[in-house]
C-alpha cells in the first residue's frame, strides 16, 4: 500500500491550505475530496465560475481561487471524487479508505489533516420535508455550481448566510420574497457585550453591515423575531407560516429556503472515537484539540470548520497551523521555524475568531429547532419523530445509541449526519442533564455508502471471479 | 424490601427473565447500564437457530429447540403487550457451502447430532440446482446448503423495545445508567449497590450483565469464566424482497435491508469495526449472492459476544450468597422465549423446573 507523509481529507479552505503549507515544507501530501474541483462548499466550484457568476457571488467567493490555484501550483495529488469512508489508524500510521469512480482504493499516511468543515443545522419544523423547502446552503450551490437561483423564495432562519445568499438573489435579479428571520432584538442585545473584544474582526463584520445595506436598498422584505415556523402545502410547500408578536402571517411561495446555522461535519471524527467537546454556544458538539489543531489520537489533526465553526478564512489559517505542526513532527523543520512560520497565520487566525461569541449570540438557533414539537419528523431516512425519541426516553434510553436501537433514528443512509443533534438535544432535555452527558451516536464505516462490490475488492484473501 | 428479585441487566436475556418472572406476578427491580456499555442486544444478527447448536453437547440442541418451539407463543403474547409485531418468521433457515466437502463433513455432524436426539433434528441437504429453486439470487459458487425447519429470525432491536415495553407495563422497575458495583447478604434478603449510590433490596438476585459478569462475579462467588468475542456485522440500504429464508451469515431483515455477518475474532472489548474483515465478509456474501455487489452497505458495526470457554449457556445459583443466580449466554434472542417461559421455574426450584444441570459451572472445574 502507498505511503505519505501527509492525507488531508477535504479541499475547502482548511484542506488546501494546510495541503499547500505542507507541501511547500517538502512533505508528500495526497488530498482527497468529494467534490470534482477544488473549493469545498464555501467555495464551490470556484476555479470554473465565469465574470458574471463572479460578480453575483462576490470577491469573497473569488478569493477562494487564489487558494486553489497555490494548491494547484505545489504540486501534490490531489484525487477529486474521491469518497472517503473509512479512517484506521494503528500504531505505525493512518490507513484511509475511499472509493472514486465506483472502485475503492487505499493509502497510508504519517499524519491526516481532517478538513471536513461544516454542515447546515437541519431545521426540523413542519412542513420541512416537503419538495420546494432546501437549505440556504443547498440553495447557494445550485447557485456556485449551476448560477441556478429559486423563484418565488422565502428565505427563513437565522445567520448571517441568510444575508448573502438573499444578496446574491437580488444581484442575479431575482431577489427573494421575504427574508423570515427567528432571532430577535434580544439575541441582538444578548450578543452587544461581545462586540467590542469581535471588534478585531471588523473586516467581516463590516461586510455583513454591507449586505444588509445592499437588502436594504434592493426593498427585501426583512421580518424578524419570528416563532412557530411551518411549511404549509399537499404534495409541495406553498407558503411559509408564521408568528411576530400576537399576530400569525402567512406568505405565499414556490421555495422555502432554510438556515438555522451551521455546525462542524464530525462524522470522520466520530468515527476515529476522538475526543469532542459539547460547544454550548454554538450548541453542538466538536472534537477537542491543542492549539495546533491535533486530536485526542496523536497524528490525526482537524482544521477549519469541523472544529467548531469560524468561517474560511478562520479555515484556512487552521490548516497553515496544523501543517506546520506535522511537517515539525515528521522532522521537516525545527520547533524555532515551525513557530516562526505559525505566527502570522495564529494572529490572524485570532482575529477572525474574535468575531465569533458575537455571532453566536446574535444568531443563536431558534428555540422551535432545538425542541422541535412532538409530531415533527426529525430524521428524514427513517421518518421519526421528535415525539417517537422523547417516548424512548421515557422507555429507559438515556442516550442516542439506546434510542437509535430502539426506533431506527439515525439508521438510514445520512447515518444520523442530520439527526444526531436533534436527538442528543431531544433526550438532554427530557432528562434534564446536559447535552455533553448525554453523547452523541457512535459512527462507523462507512461514512458514505459504498457498494457490496467496492467492499469486497479490497478482500485480498478472495481472488476476483 | 423493595422487590422479590433484582435483575443485574437490562439487555434481552435480563428483561426476557425479567418479563417472565412478572408474568409470574413477581416484583421485579431491573437494574441497566449505560448508553455506553457493551450492549450484545443491539449488535446481533437476530438469529431464532437451531442448527449447528449442540454439536457437542445434546442438552444445548435440546434446550435451543425448546426455547425455538416456545418462541411463536412468546412473540404473541410479548407483541400483544408491547404494541409492537417482532417480525417472526420460523420457516427454516439455511446453511450455504461454497464447498462440497465442507458441506459434506457438516452434514455428517448434522446426521449424528439427529441420531443421538432420537431422530428429532428436521434438516434437509439442498444441491445448488435444488437451493437455486428456494433461493433463485444464490450464485454459481453455492455448492448447497442445508436447510433446518426449526430455524427462523426475528427482528431483533423490536424484540429489545417491546421488552422494555413491556417489563414496565406489567409493573417492572427499570432503573437506568446504573452499575453495581456489588451484593451483599442482609437480614432476609440481598443488598445491591451501585456506583451512583443507589442501593435496592431484594429477595434474590440475577446476574445477567453479560460481559458485566467478568468484573462482578467472582464477587458473588461464581466463576463466570466469559470473555468477549467480537463478530462484525454490515447491512445494505433497504431493497426489496431477494431471500425468503435467512442463512447464519445472510439474511434480509424486515425493513429490507441485507444483513451479513459474522466473524470471530478474539480481540478483547475492542467493539471497532476493521476493513479488511468487512471486505471479506462482503466479498463472501457477494459470492453466495452476485446481486448483492450493487447493493450499497449502509452501516457496518462491531458486537461482542459473551462467550463461556464451550460456547454454550451459563445457569449457576451462587455457591456462596444464597439467593444469587448468574443467567449468561450467547444467543440471548434464540433463548429469550426459554428464559422468559422455563427459567423461572428454574429460579424458584418448582418441581417442573428445566434439568440446567449440564449448563452449570460444574463443568469447568479441573478434573
Amino acid at each position: 500500500m502507498r505511503m505519505v507523509d501527509l492525507i488531508v481529507i477535504g479541499a475547502g479552505p482548511a484542506g488546501m491550505a494546510a495541503a499547500t503549507e505542507a507541501a511547500g515544507l517538502g512533505l508528500s501530501v495526497t488530498v482527497l475530496d468529494e467534490q470534482t474541483a477544488a473549493g469545498g462548499q464555501i467555495y464551490r466550484a470556484v476555479t470554473g465560475a465565469g465574470a458574471q457568476r463572479g460578480a453575483v457571488l462576490g470577491q469573497d467567493y473569488l478569493d477562494g481561487a487564489d487558494l486553489a490555484r497555490a494548491m494547484q501550483a505545489s504540486g501534490l495529488q490531489h484525487l477529486t471524487g474521491a469518497v472517503v469512508w473509512n479512517i484506521e489508524p494503528d500504531a505505525d500510521g493512518i490507513t484511509v479508505t475511499w472509493s472514486q469512480d465506483g472502485h475503492a482504493a487505499q493509502m497510508r499516511a504519517a499524519r491526516l489533516i481532517l478538513a471536513t468543515g461544516a454542515l447546515e443545522r437541519p431545521v426540523p419544523i413542519p412542513g420541512w420535508t416537503l419538495p420546494g423547502v432546501m437549505t440556504a446552503g443547498a440553495g447557494q450551490i445550485l447557485l456556485k455550481a449551476s448560477g441556478l437561483v429559486a423563484e418565488r423564495a422565502v428565505l427563513a432562519g437565522s445567520g448571517p448566510l441568510l444575508y448573502l445568499l438573499a444578496a446574491q438573489m437580488v444581484r442575479a435579479g431575482t431577489p427573494p420574497l421575504a427574508l423570515v428571520e427567528t432571532q430577535s432584538l434580544r439575541d441582538t442585545i444578548r450578543a452587544l457585550p461581545h462586540l467590542a473584544r469581535g471588534l478585531r474582526g471588523w473586516r467581516t463584520l463590516l461586510k455583513g453591515l454591507g449586505l444588509l445595506a445592499e437588502l436594504r436598498r434592493a426593498g427585501v422584505r426583512r421580518i424578524s423575531g419570528a416563532r412557530d415556523l411551518a411549511v404549509e402545502g399537499q404534495d409541495r410547500a406553498t407558503a411559509l407560516g408564521f408568528a411576530v408578536g400576537g399576530a400569525t402571517q402567512r406568505i405565499a411561495c414556490d421555495t422555502v429556503l432554510l438556515h438555522q446555522g451551521v455546525v462542524p461535519n464530525t462524522q470522520a471524527s466520530r468515527a476515529l472515537r476522538l475526543d469532542h467537546d459539547w460547544l454550548a454556544a454554538q450548541q453542538c458538539f466538536a472534537p477537542r484539540l491543542d492549539a495546533w489543531g491535533e486530536t485526542s489520537q496523536p497524528g490525526i489533526f482537524v482544521a477549519g470548520d469541523g472544529a467548531g465553526i469560524a468561517g474560511a478564512l478562520a479555515a484556512a489559517e487552521a490548516g497553515r497551523l496544523a501543517a506546520c505542526q506535522v511537517a515539525h513532527q515528521l522532522g521537516r523543520i525545527d520547533a524555532g521555524k515551525r513557530d516562526a512560520r505559525a505566527r502570522a497565520p495564529a494572529a490572524r487566525l485570532g482575529a477572525e475568531r474574535a468575531l465569533r461569541p458575537f455571532l453566536d449570540a446574535a444568531y443563536p438557533p431558534a428555540a422551535q429547532v432545538l425542541s422541535p414539537a412532538d409530531d415533527t419528523i426529525i430524521c428524514r431516512c427513517e421518518e421519526v419523530t421528535a415525539g417517537q425519541v422523547r417516548g424512548w426516553a421515557r422507555l429507559g434510553c438515556s442516550g442516542p445509541n439506546q434510542t437509535k436501537a430502539f426506533g431506527r433514528v439515525g439508521m438510514g443512509p445520512c447515518q444520523g449526519r442530520y439527526c444526531g443533534l436533534s436527538v442528543t438535544a431531544l433526550l438532554a432535555e427530557a432528562q434534564g442533564i446536559d447535552p455533553a452527558d448525554v453523547g452523541a451516536y457512535r459512527i462507523r464505516a462507512p461514512l458514505k455508502p459504498v457498494t457490496l462490490g467496492e467492499v469486497a475488492s479490497l478482500d485480498l484473501a478472495e481472488p476476483a471471479e | 424490601m423493595q422487590a422479590d428479585y433484582a435483575i443485574i441487566g437490562g439487555g434481552i436475556v435480563g428483561l426476557s427473565v425479567a418479563w417472565g418472572l412478572l408474568r409470574r406476578g413477581r416484583r421485579v427491580i431491573v437494574l441497566d447500564g449505560d448508553d455506553g456499555s457493551f450492549r450484545a442486544s443491539r449488535g446481533n444478527f437476530g438469529l431464532v437457530w437451531v442448527q449447528s447448536k449442540g454439536l457437542n453437547q445434546p442438552a444445548y440442541a435440546r434446550w435451543s429447540q425448546q426455547s425455538a418451539a416456545l418462541w411463536k407463543g412468546f412473540a404473541a403474547e410479548l407483541g400483544e403487550g408491547a404494541g409492537t409485531d417482532l417480525s417472526l418468521r420460523q420457516e427454516g433457515g439455511y446453511d450455504f457451502h461454497l464447498d462440497e466437502a465442507e458441506l459434506e463433513a457438516r452434514v455428517a455432524q448434522y446426521s449424528a447430532l439427529r441420531d443421538t436426539l432420537g431422530g428429532d433434528y428436521p434438516f434437509e441437504v439442498l444441491g445448488h440446482n435444488a437451493l437455486k429453486r428456494e433461493e433463485p439470487e444464490v450464485g454459481p459458487r453455492v455448492a448447497g446448503a442445508i436447510l433446518h425447519h426449526q430455524d427462523g429470525h426475528v427482528n431483533p432491536l423490536r424484540l429489545l423495545r417491546g421488552l422494555a415495553a413491556d417489563v414496565r407495563r406489567q409493573g417492572g422497575q427499570v432503573l437506568t445508567s446504573q452499575t453495581v458495583t456489588d451484593v451483599t447478604q442482609t437480614d432476609g434478603g440481598l443488598r445491591v449497590t451501585c456506583a451512583s449510590g443507589q442501593v435496592v433490596e431484594a429477595g434474590r438476585v440475577v446476574l445477567s450483565a453479560g460481559l458485566g459478569a467478568m468484573d462482578l462475579g467472582a464477587k458473588l462467588g461464581f466463576a463466570a469464566p466469559v470473555r468477549p468475542q467480537r463478530g462484525q456485522v454490515l447491512i445494505t440500504e433497504k431493497l426489496p424482497k431477494m431471500m425468503n429464508r435467512p442463512s447464519g451469515i445472510i439474511r434480509q431483515v424486515d425493513e429490507g435491508g441485507i444483513q451479513i455477518g459474522d466473524s470471530k475474532e478474539e480481540v478483547g472489548l475492542d467493539d471497532r469495526v476493521t476493513t479488511p474483515t468487512v471486505a471479506a465478509i462482503a466479498a463472501r456474501a457477494v459470492a453466495v449472492m452476485p446481486r448483492l455487489e450493487k447493493a450499497q452497505m449502509v452501516r457496518s458495526w462491531g458486537a461482542l459476544r459473551i462467550m463461556s470457554p464451550d460456547g454454550l449457556p451459563i445457569y449457576q445459583h451462587s455457591p456462596t450468597l444464597p439467593g444469587v443466580s448468574l443467567v449468561t449466554c450467547h444467543s440471548g434472542v434464540t433463548l429469550a422465549a426459554a428464559h422468559a417461559l422455563r427459567l423461572p421455574q428454574w429460579l424458584e426450584g418448582d418441581a417442573d423446573a428445566p434439568d440446567l444441570e449440564v449448563f452449570s459451572e460444574r463443568r469447568f472445574a479441573l478434573s
